[in-house]
């Protein structure tokens, strides 16, 4: 399993000088997914988490810009590195959000990202039909609600 | 008025016992699309919670013998609805956690009531458009 088979091909960018109000719309209407901050030609500053986001609840979002709030790019992982690779550097960096480079292009352009999500989904293993079995756990692990 | 999780909290929640595996504890939440679930034993007390970072970091350990209860939150990141919205907030910032268990106020209440996401706290912060 390599990292471009896990990772999150819709990317959701967001520039610089962007408003924390613009990422916050900007998430909503991308399932909450993380934001990648970019500069005017496309290459990667930062990344958006929404724990960083709610940092800032109740202030006024117009008047901080996306720049202040990332958390700086740091590490270049390439599409094709194998999944466990990735997880490691997850583990020892405890980043939880990945941006994924465009190997073949100059400026670091983001073409996915890998989320601490994507490694639960592979270490269920759960393969496409299979829901059934998950279905057949004992009761009281299978979601009781009060 | 200060606002309380009451007003964003999600009734119910994803759960599993203390002696499911890991990897049991990914297939719930892979399944129910959910970066969380909550660890209760026999009698439906919370004794923590599992989240995607929780489970990333199990990865090395054995997926089968390894349970909930070894890598489980414990259930001092709990809340209950008369909470301020803010605290809340401030907690799951402190302990990096985008999920906290909404339990009863009563003393000793330990039943799960629901969930506060993070994603309705975001989707409070740009109230003005729908998301």
């Amino acid at each position: 399993m390599r990292v471009c088979d896990l990772m999150d091909r819709e990317v959701t960018v967001c520039h610089l000088d962007d408003t924390l109000d613009q990422v916050v719309r900007l998430m909503k209407s991308n399932q909450y997914r993380p934001v990648i901050v970019v500069d005017l030609s496309g290459e990667v500053w930062g990344v958006i988490s929404r724990l960083a986001l709610i940092r800032f609840f109740g202030e006024d979002l117009y008047e901080i810009r996306a720049e202040d709030v990332m958390r700086p790019y740091k590490f270049d992982v390439d599409p094709q590195w194998p999944i466990e690779k990735a997880i490691d550097l997850m583990q020892r960096t405890r980043y939880e959000h990945l941006t994924i480079i465009d190997p073949h292009a100059g400026p670091k352009r983001p073409i996915g990202i890998l989320s601490s999500f994507n490694i639960v989904w592979f270490m269920s293993r759960i393969e496409t039909g299979h829901y059934e079995q998950i279905l057949k756990m004992p009761r009281e692990w299978y979601p009781s609600c009060p | 008025m200060e606002e309380k999780v009451v007003r964003l909290m999600r009734k119910g929640a994803i759960t599993c016992g203390e002696d499911a595996s890991i990897r049991q504890v990914a297939q719930i939440m892979a399944v129910h699309s959910e970066h969380y679930c909550v660890v209760i034993n026999h009698n439906h007390e919370v004794l923590g919670i599992i989240s995607a970072r929780s489970i990333l970091k199990a990865f090395g350990k054995d997926l089968d013998r390894t349970t909930a209860g070894d890598i489980l939150l414990p259930h001092t990141i709990t809340i209950t609805v008369n909470t301020p919205l803010k605290d809340a907030i401030r907690l799951m910032d402190k302990r990096k956690i985008e999920h906290l268990i909404v339990v009863s106020d009563r003393p000793g209440g330990k039943a799960v009531l629901g969930m506060l996401h993070i994603e309705d706290i975001v989707k409070n912060m740009a109230p003005n458009q729908e998301g």
